[in-house]
């Protein structure tokens, strides 16, 4: 039995969404979607359930994980409640659930927050630099050990314990006997949709997006494996050099290009930015460019004078490690792609 | 006695001679007796044979015509007004039907269908040879009518009427006026309140000298018809002198020792016997209520308008129209119908919105705060079981309506709506709009599984499996359950019994038709208007009100009525006075007369609506009605059954 609670739109609001209540039950959106399917239908079912105030079904449900958005459904809605920009928030409100710091809730609801931890950041940056006489050498080089550890860190403290929290709230909490067979022949599903993104596809017209998607999810992995592991900024190596410009390059390249759409909301998609998707775009943008021209500078041999140039880098490299990796919309790649891996290990446990 | 009868037999493209052999019945009955002169033609109707009609019966100098065609529904006015162009008096046309009943009814035995016809035909010429022209009954009708009621819909109707430049005499039976629209706040869909609509009806109703208005008043008894009916009015003083409302009023309505239950608050306060409802009530005076007061005489010592030596009066009117515009009551909920006097925090939509006029700050129910409230829709309305079926359609709008008020009045109230699906008609749906994006909720349920109100410990849940959510058990926990009750028909209404006004099944007045009559009842001269015919809202009650206001206008305008002259006759010779005919007769039609020694029935010509009934009854054969006399029908029916 589900109990009603009508304060939880005033809740989601801080998420993102607005006017969802208009909905009066049509089902047009769920019938426009091209993702919905018999078993798992949304969004109207989501909708409902927001304004039932049903906490815990959402909760427990992977569905707003199963829409990518492409915004049919609040294109076509006759209320104008825009469920699609419902499923963006309901993400971001599951993605505060699964994360046991509650960071990501404070971060999501309030603007101010982000802002004081990237202030925050800035000035430990600074300090530090200040610290070390403002050392090129020894600034760069806690930099790249930096990248190291805050990878291992932030997947170990933050995302593992968040996706089996995640996995606690979608499948095990309902008490259901998965078999452990499920969980290892589904996982070819969890990196198919990971580096893929493929069921961006279906839905129609997106093939372009999907495409950027690629694009960026290849770029910025490899931006990070040749910074990290090939350690790019002092590889002498021509080919990984040339290698990291290009990485690099097509990170703020596509990037700019979603800026740009947030900005004109060409699309349904881009037509609403909450301040996670900004500082999302803006700083991948900023990773990108600011690597490139160290590397730049680096080669031109003026980096020595400019070290405010790494030191922005290394500002903006950590506030994405540490913020908006582990608590903002980076993380819906992954739950998203979890979601995926769920959804398959629910399937084959049931057949 | 009919000597020169013109028959004319219509083809109607072929929908009657493809299957009815009309040359055969030309054939037929061209020579019955009387016939002077038979016609085929291809369209009756037409222009052509209209003209050629009204040529033919002064040339052959016809007296009686028939024209053997389709149903009379659809042509007799045609062709009785071809017959009177003519010179010859309506009446002295008959009318033969050989479509409808004759060549659509049979056209799987053409032979049969014509034999079918040739009688008819016959029957049709011998009606006609002992038809007599008739004249219309005219009657005079006094120019005035009684208005039954001072809600909107009476005094919109009255004003209607006065400003047409008629007398209008409101008969209300409560001291104030307004009815039930003076207990709602903001109304929809205008957004005034109910005092501000009734302060504007109620002012141009006193300022207009065409109208009285008679408050604390009923009709006693009733006598006549229409054009003139005669009213007995009783008036109950309010024992108040002056009828400007003043300090020492309100001293004395504190100084009363009475108190009890007020019934405009629907019983969640308690009133004095000298009283008035609200501050806003029109007229503005305290009245007492004389069914509670004792006479101790407190009030007397403080207000020297308290006068206990009114008595009741009783006029005599006389108007020619009656419109009655009694109301409605709202559902009082059976005990322990979700929960109602069983549950505390139960109560009705109408108790919800006078709770919401009396309550300033917060919104507060016995000591509680109000903020999870729960609306239980068609409570009495759309009964599976009970008696009420129809959907009382006032009140989705107006619960929903009342409830985005409320969150617009308090903080933090949270509205859920348990539907049986919404019926906001119209440009209501603004409302139901408005509701879910201030963020109602809205459930719905089957009428097989309605929904439950429990109690557990001092707590209150509604339940329900809403068919929205897949049928899904959803559970609140109310601090206020509000039953959004249905309109039912006034009790004890007493002038639908004096007018004998006849109800539908759902107990509200009955119309003659919903569609194309909607506001006459089958008693001439009365019309009905607003909720004492059934559920409407306000908009809705004015328009009837309007169109009951034009309606009995037109029986009283040019002070002369035209009536049907097909009523019942007495022959006062042969007639004995056994009173059978006095019985059996449903309008009272049937008067007796004494002149000298005679005694005998006579038919006011009035009232009379040929219905009949009184022919078969009189044992001495001495009723007859005009145009069906024994003459006509006997020869009628020896001519439908002759070879
Ligand atoms: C809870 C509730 C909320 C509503 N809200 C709205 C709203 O927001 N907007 C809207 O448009 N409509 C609303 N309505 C509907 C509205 O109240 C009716 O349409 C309206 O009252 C009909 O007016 P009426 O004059 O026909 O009947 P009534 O208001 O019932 O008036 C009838 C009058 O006749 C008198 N009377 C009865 N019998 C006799 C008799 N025998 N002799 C003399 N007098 C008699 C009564 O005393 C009364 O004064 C609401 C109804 C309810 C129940
Ligand atoms: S299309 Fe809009 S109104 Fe219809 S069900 Fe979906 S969200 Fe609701
Ligand atoms: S108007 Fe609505 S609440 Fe009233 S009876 Fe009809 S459906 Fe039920």
């Amino acid at each position: 039995m589900g109990t009603l609670n009508a304060k939880f739109g005033k809740k989601l609001a801080k998420y993102g969404t607005f006017d969802f209540s208009a909905c009066y039950n049509c089902g047009n959106c769920t019938a426009v979607c091209s993702l919905t399917d018999q078993e798992e239908s949304f969004p109207r079912n989501m909708v409902r359930y927001s304004v039932l105030g049903l906490e815990d079904e959402i909760k427990s449900s992977l569905k707003p994980w199963l829409c990518y958005y492409c915004g049919d459904c609040s294109a076509y809605c006759p209320q104008e409640a825009f469920p699609g920009e419902l499923m963006m928030s309901l993400r971001r409100w599951l993605t505060s659930r699964y994360d046991w710091t509650r960071l990501a809730g404070l971060f999501y609801r309030s603007v101010i927050w982000n802002i004081i931890a990237f202030l925050l950041i800035a000035a430990g940056v600074i300090t530090y630099a200040f610290h070390v006489n403002f050392s090129l050498e020894h600034v760069m080089h806690v930099g790249h050990l930096f990248e190291i550890v805050a990878i291992a860190a932030v997947f170990a403290i933050i995302l593992m314990p968040n996706i089996v929290r995640m996995w606690w709230f979608t499948i095990a909490k309902s008490g259901e006997k998965i078999p452990v067979k499920a969980y290892l022949i589904s996982l070819r599903e969890l990196f198919l949709h990971m580096f893929t993104q493929k069921r961006t596809l279906d839905c129609e017209k997106h093939t372009f997006r999907w495409l950027e998607h690629l694009i960026l999810v290849i770029g910025y992995l490899t931006l990070l494996f040749t910074t990290v592991f090939l350690d790019w900024f002092s590889a002498r190596n021509k080919i990984v050099i040339v290698f990291g410009y290009i990485v690099s390059g097509l990170v703020f390249i596509v990037t700019f290009h979603f800026v740009f759409n947030r900005i004109i909301k060409s699309k349904e998609v881009s037509r609403f930015s909450h301040h996670s998707d900004w500082f999302f775009v803006i700083w991948l943008f900023f990773m990108g460019i600011t690597a490139f021209v160290v590397r730049l500078y680096i080669d031109i041999n003026i980096i020595e004078d400019n070290l405010w140039l790494y030191l922005v880098h290394l500002i903006i490299l950590v506030q994405w490690a540490v913020i908006i990796v582990p608590f903002g919309k980076w993380t819906h790649f992954l739950y998203r792609s979890f979601a995926m891996y769920f959804k398959k290990v629910l399937t084959s446990a049931n057949q | 006695m009919k000597k020169k009868i013109g028959v004319y037999i219509c083809h109607c493209g072929g929908n009657i001679s493809d299957y009815v052999d009309v040359e055969k019945v030309y054939a037929e009955v061209r020579n019955e007796k009387g016939v002077a002169l038979a016609k085929i033609t291809m369209f009756a109707c037409a222009d052509a044979n209209q003209k050629e009609m009204e040529a033919d019966i002064p040339e052959k100098d016809l007296d009686g015509v028939v024209v053997a065609s389709c149903s009379p529904q659809l042509h007799l006015t045609t062709f009785r007004a071809v017959v009177e162009r003519a010179g010859l008096n309506k009446y002295d046309y008959v009318h033969a039907n050989i479509r409808e009943q004759g060549s659509w009814a049979h056209s799987d035995n053409k032979s049969g269908a014509t034999e079918n016809a040739i009688h008819v035909v016959k029957a049709a010429i011998a009606k006609v040879r002992n038809a007599e022209s008739l004249e219309p009954i005219k009657i005079s009708s006094v120019k005035a009518v009684a208005v039954i009621g001072a809600g909107v819909s009476g005094m919109r109707s009255a004003i209607a009427l006065a400003k047409a430049g008629c007398k209008v005499y409101i008969i209300e039976r409560d001291h104030f006026v307004g009815g039930r629209v003076a207990q709602w706040e903001n109304l929809f869909s205008t957004n005034e309140t109910g005092e501000e609509i009734i302060k504007r009806l109620y002012n141009d109703t006193i300022n207009n000298d065409n109208i009285t208005l008679y408050t604390g008043a009923q009709v006693l008894s009733q006598s006549g018809n229409i054009g003139s009916y005669r009213l007995k009015v009783q008036i109950n003083p309010g024992f108040v002198r002056n009828s400007v409302y003043s300090y020492e009023m309100d001293e004395a309505i504190s100084v009363c020792p009475i108190k009890i239950p007020d019934l405009f608050n629907f019983g969640f306060t308690q009133r004095k016997a000298i009283y008035r409802n609200h501050s806003g009530q029109l007229p503005i005076m305290a009245v007492i209520d004389d069914e509670n007061c004792t006479r101790c005489g407190d009030c007397e010592k403080v207000c020297k308008d308290i006068d206990f030596s009114q008595q009741k009066k009783e006029i005599n009117i006389e108007v020619g129209s009656v419109l009655v515009a009694s109301g409605f009551d709202t559902y009082t909920p059976k005990n322990n119908e979700f929960g109602y006097c069983v549950i505390d925090n139960v109560i009705t939509l109408p108790q919800l919105k006078r709770l919401v006029a009396m309550s300033d700050r917060h919104l507060e129910y016995k000591g509680n705060r109000i903020k999870n409230i729960a609306y239980i829709y068609c409570v009495g309305s759309r009964q599976l079981d009970g008696e009420n079926k129809y959907c009382s359609r006032y009140c989705c709008t107006a619960a929903i309506h009342t409830a985005t008020e409320i969150r617009r009045k308090y903080k933090e109230i949270n509205n859920y709506h348990f539907t049986r699906g919404v019926r906001t008609y119209g440009k209501q749906e603004i409302y139901y709009s408005e509701a879910l994006k201030m963020g109602d909720v809205f459930m719905q349920s089957f009428d097989n599984e309605l929904p439950e109100v429990l109690q557990k410990g001092n707590k209150t849940f509604v339940k329900i499996k809403d068919i929205l959510t897949e049928q899904k058990e959803l559970k609140l926990q109310a601090d206020l359950v509000v039953l959004v009750t249905s309109m039912v028909p006034r009790d004890g209404i007493s002038v639908n019994d004096l007018f004998k006004l006849p109800k539908g099944r759902d107990g509200f007045l009955k119309e003659i038709h919903l569609k194309l009559r909607p506001v006459e009842t089958v008693i001439d001269g009365i019309t009905i208007a607003g909720c004492c015919q059934g559920p409407m809202n306000l908009t809705e009650s004015v328009n009837s009100a309007l169109s009951a206001a034009t309606k009995s206008y037109s029986y009283v305008s040019k002070g002369e009525l035209e009536l049907e002259p097909i009523i019942a006759k007495v022959d006062k010779e042969a007639c004995t006075w056994c009173d059978a005919c006095f019985k059996a007769c449903p309008f009272d039609a049937i008067i007796k007369v004494e002149e000298g020694f005679k005694v005998f029935a006579r038919v006011s010509d009035s009232i009379c609506k040929g219905c009949g009934m009184c022919l078969p009854v009189c044992p001495k054969d001495a009723i007859e009605l005009n145009s069906y006399t024994n003459r006509e029908i006997e020869e009628m029916i020896d001519m439908l059954a002759s070879d």
